[in-house]
């Protein structure tokens, strides 16, 4: 990336962090939660994207990751009383090395039967929470005792800044250049040298790593979790955010993010059922007309006035 | 461009002032109260939106006869689809934005466990839950604001059980148990009530509120050869029951727990499946012809005819007028001068007999130390197309 | 020993549903190589039309003929205007896509229709027979009947018959049939027609004994994935194999082994996915993929 590249993207990046920073003065108390789940979908699909958009592995079972590393963080507060933040990097890291664990086996399937395994994953994760209900309180679920402040807004918003750069490091060292040659051409990648194996297990590490983070912030948010509160409509639903945030952008999550948080909402005002209907019709649309998301619309406007700028010179 | 900036300066200014200074009851004024709840409107358990609108049509009955010392009230329900993490989010809307007075009604056992947390710290009464699940009633000690309405769900297994004791008492029993707390519940207050006698219980079989259909747990059941069955389920999957145990030639004495015994339900499956199936009521059913004229659902037929006009009056209506009337009933005892701690007050000192929409003879009372409402309940059988009520008023005591 | 008979025809009588609705899958993924995770959806709103149609007087076959031809147009109509414009392009998107009409039909079933659990009529007697100890009725026949019919026929279609040939050759080589002069683009088109069809005889049948409401396929469609991944994801034969083996096979392993009963099935039905994709991932009956570098 050029250096004027790397300038705007930081002057953006700081830009926005003023933005969130000072936003809860002008907020309601429920609006900066509202805004806080959107901080929490965000790191989910930061990590959806780094295994998705840029290693090129479908999953469409990554609220599984998430419930991972909520049930740990909840088990860790309630049955070990540890205090919520230090549970968070916990969380991450055991739902990072089931990831890892996936990950292996993973290898031998790819694209469509991939897509279809963590989907039958996503599926079959609340029976088995609710089997090993002497840990996970089955269905009862598990209260925790937090109080639910405005602090977690600025907890789940330092996190995702935190993970974007993060992703953005990662991505820009040869590990996530691995990730692209591997998703552009595999057979091509490896007469390169690239290890398959390796890079696709790291990305799967990686990403579940995430999703573990956002899953525990998920449950210290709510105070509560039980074998509902990661069902595979979530794991659906952050496809649909990737989708729309754009594939391959990081940033882009963001816009993902709000879709997933918001739509229900607002759509609830033209009918009740009518999210539903117009988040499939925007998946779809979406998917048609603008394969690259909103990461895509915002490249295509770039490149236009570039081209415009450079036309007028 | 100044100008524009001070103005904007000072719609700001006065935004967070106003947002930083809280009313002196939330949600209450001179002439209006503005009350909050959750239901599922979409989604699998969207055949109980009615308990909402029940209670919505209710209060618009009373707020035409003048509210409530003047103050007419307003429902605000939102739709939780009966998934937890919803519940969490609409609760902490209707509290912190809308500043609603209480929450009332809600429905869902991990629902209203989601938000109970929430509510008992900011001190919002979360009264009359839609769930027998006794925890709410129960657990006052920790959760001191919330409170339930409709008999607990193990106080309804005693009941069965005793009622098994006393007229098939050598029968083994088999119980399909939907496998949440809801269902083991249920299953647990069966075993208490049988005490000595649990061994009745020959075979219990959980199934997944997720699954598709039952037959295979039941026709495990059939195997155990039991000669009654007890089906704590929920929607479908009850009906599924009753349908496969008629199918498999099975012809067990039949108890089905109150929840999933609505009269639109039990319909669904042929009359040899259901003839002489046994359940608790509490509320007057529509569907019934015993109250046809009834002072109590002539009401309910009216409330529904000009406040809910195009919608179908079942049970569920009718159980979410029950306890919006017990809910303006609590209120009138508040007094005028209505605060949080008023109503839960009020709501802990309950004593009403004369509610229309529950049956004659119930006694709604509760204590600061016993906050189950409705602790009283009958039999019924079902015969060819509707039920019919049998025996005396039952204890129904968690 | 008498439980044991009983669980083994239950088993065959939900596999029976099984193996329908992975037919449908099998379908699609042969003629265009898509996966589609919205074809339980569509065989649920397919059946709600069924569900208007005798609702409005219409006797059931009638009913069910109406059904079938509106849930082939349905399909063709869906496989022109939305999988065609992506076909070329990566696995994603094409599972994104068909995620997307996952939500989407979902919820326009239950804006449609609302949410309210329906009966649905059975074409089929419900009455126990009664074999040793085992019961069972015409109506679980019957929707194995229809499913082993189905293959059969799909078998003659795609053997002797000239379109089941340009069906065939437009999801091996697209490129090549076109220059033979198959009509590529129609018999994608055909393909989620017929998919869509099977679905709506899923649908259908089922129905009647889980009773209709919007997310009555949710529960079968991963045991569908996990039949026509054991049977082969190109092979209707496999498909209907793999659906009444899985259902039996579930079935005893939750009376046998406790920790497989009730909802942890599910989990067996993953343990059978991942197995079979893990080891033998042409399934039973399929061919195993070649992958020309």
């Amino acid at each position: 990336m050029s250096r004027v590249g790397l300038a705007l993207r930081a002057a953006a990046f700081v830009a926005a962090a003023v933005v969130v920073a000072l936003a809860p003065r002008f907020i309601s108390s429920y609006h900066a939660l509202e805004w806080s789940q959107v901080a929490i979908y965000f790191v989910a699909l930061i990590g959806l994207n780094v295994l998705t958009g840029y290693s090129g592995q479908v999953s469409l079972g990554h609220g599984a990751f998430m419930a991972i590393g909520g049930y740990t963080s909840a088990i860790l507060i309630a049955h070990h009383h540890v205090h919520d933040v230090w549970t968070i990097p916990l969380a991450g890291l055991v739902a990072g090395g089931v990831g890892l664990a996936f990950g292996l086996p993973a290898l031998r399937l790819t694209g469509l039967y991939l897509a279809l395994a963590t989907f039958a994953v996503a599926v079959a994760f609340p029976p088995l929470v609710r089997k090993f209900d002497h840990f996970t309180g089955g269905n009862q679920g598990l209260i925790l005792n937090l109080h639910t402040n405005d602090w977690l807004y600025y907890l789940s918003w330092s996190i995702a800044g935190g993970a974007l750069l993060v992703g953005w490091l990662v991505l820009a060292t040869p590990i996530g250049r691995s990730f692209r040659a591997l998703r552009d051409s595999e057979v091509a990648a490896v007469s390169f040298g690239v290890s398959p194996a390796l890079y696709k297990t790291l990305a799967f590490g990686i990403s579940s790593f995430f999703a573990g983070v956002a899953g525990s912030l998920f449950a210290i948010s709510s105070a509560y979790v039980n074998p509902e509160t990661f069902p595979i409509t979530l794991s659906l639903f952050l496809v649909v955010g990737l989708a729309v945030g754009g594939l391959g952008s990081l940033p882009g999550g963001v816009v993902g993010a709000i879709l997933i948080q918001f739509l229900p909402t607002y759509a609830q005002h033209v009918s009740k059922q009518a999210p539903q209907v117009i988040e499939g019709a925007i998946l779809v649309g979406v998917m048609l007309l603008l394969p690259g998301g909103a990461a895509g619309l915002l490249r295509i406007a770039a490149n236009r006035s570039v081209v415009h700028s450079s036309q007028q010179s | 461009m100044t100008r524009a900036v001070l103005i904007a300066a000072a719609l700001l200014g006065a935004a967070s002032v106003a947002g930083a200074a809280p009313t002196a009851t939330p949600g209450v004024t001179s002439n209006s109260i503005l009350v909050g709840g959750t239901i599922p409107l979409t989604g699998e358990a969207a055949s109980a939106a009615g308990v909402a609108r029940g209670a919505d049509a209710y209060f618009k009955y009373v707020n035409a006869r003048g509210g409530v010392f003047g103050r007419k009230i307003t429902y605000k329900y939102l739709d939780d689809g009966y998934e937890p993490q919803r519940t969490f989010l609409a609760a902490r809307q209707l509290v912190q934005q809308d500043n609603v007075f209480a929450i009332f009604n809600s429905l869902g056992t991990s629902n209203n466990v989601a938000i109970r947390g929430f509510l008992n710290q900011a001190g919002v009464p979360q009264l009359f839950v839609a769930s027998g699940a006794s925890t709410f009633g129960r657990d006052y000690k920790k959760y001191p604001w919330t409170i339930g309405f409709i008999p607990t769900y193990s106080a309804e297994g005693k009941v069965y059980a005793r009622y098994l004791l006393k007229t098939k008492p050598k029968a083994k029993i088999a119980v399909l148990y939907q496998d949440d707390q809801y269902g083991k519940e249920l299953v647990a207050g069966l075993q208490v009530g049988l005490g000595a006698k649990k061994s009745l219980i020959v075979k219990k079989v959980g199934y997944d509120p997720t699954a598709s259909d039952v037959r295979s747990e039941v026709a495990s059941l059939k195997a155990s050869n039991a000669k009654v069955f007890m089906i704590f389920a929920f929607g479908k999957f009850s009906v599924q029951a009753f349908i496969t145990a008629n199918q498999l030639g099975w012809h067990p004495q039949i108890v089905v727990n109150d929840v999933a015994a609505a009269t639109s339900l039990m319909q669904l499956s042929p009359t040899k499946a259901t003839e002489g199936a046994i359940s608790i009521v509490f509320g007057k059913d529509p569907d019934s012809p015993k109250w046809k004229n009834d002072k109590g659902m002539k009401l309910f037929q009216t409330v529904m005819k000009r406040y809910a006009a195009g919608q179908n009056p079942n049970g569920y209506y009718a159980a979410g007028m029950a306890s919006a009337y017990t809910f303006v009933d609590t209120l009138r005892k508040a007094g005028k001068n209505l605060t949080r701690k008023g109503v839960l007050n009020a709501a802990t000192h309950l004593n009403e007999k004369n509610n229309p929409f529950v049956l004659p003879g119930i006694r709604i009372h509760t204590t600061p130390s016993y906050r189950f409402p409705i602790s009283q309940v009958r039999l019924e059988r079902w015969h060819k197309d509707h039920w019919v009520i049998f025996g005396p008023l039952l204890a129904a005591k968690p | 020993m008498a439980n044991f008979w009983q669980q083994v025809v239950s088993g065959l009588a939900t596999g029976g549903i099984y193996a329908s609705l992975a037919l449908a899958l099998v379908i699609v993924y042969r003629s265009t190589g898509v996966i589609n995770f919205a074809q339980g959806e569509m065989a649920t709103f397919a059946t709600f039309l069924a569900w208007t149609f005798v609702d409005h007087g219409i006797s059931f076959w009638p009913a069910f003929a109406l059904t079938l031809a509106a849930a082939f147009a349905g399909g063709v109509a869906l496989e022109r205007v939305v999988i065609r414009p992506v076909q070329g392009r990566s696995v994603l998107t094409a599972v994104i896509v068909t995620i997307g009409l996952l939500i989407l039909i979902n919820g326009a079933t239950q804006w449609i229709w609302g949410g309210a659990v329906r009966k649905f009529p059975s074409p089929f007697s419900t009455r126990p027979i009664h074999v040793g100890s085992a019961a069972f009725s015409i109506q679980d026949i019957g929707i194995v009947g229809v499913s082993v019919a189905a293959v059969a026929l799909l078998t003659v279609l795609f053997r002797f018959t000239k379109v089941g040939l340009g069906l065939r050759a437009a999801a091996v080589n697209p490129d090549e049939s076109r220059l033979v002069g198959v009509p590529v683009g129609w018999m994608l088109a055909l393909g989620w027609g017929l998919a869509s069809a099977l679905g709506a005889v899923s649908g259908m049948m089922v129905a009647p004994i889980v009773f209709l409401d919007p997310n009555m396929m949710q529960g079968v469609l991963l045991y569908a994935f996990a039949a026509a991944v054991l049977g082969g994801l190109s092979s209707p034969v496999g498909a209907v194999v793999g659906g009444l083996s899985l259902g039996v096979f579930l079935n005893l392993l939750g009376t046998y082994w406790s920790t497989f009963s009730g909802d942890m099935r599910l989990v067996g039905g993953l343990a059978v996915i991942l197995v079979v994709l893990l080891v033998r991932p042409a399934g039973l009956f399929g061919r195993p993929a070649v992958r020309r570098v």
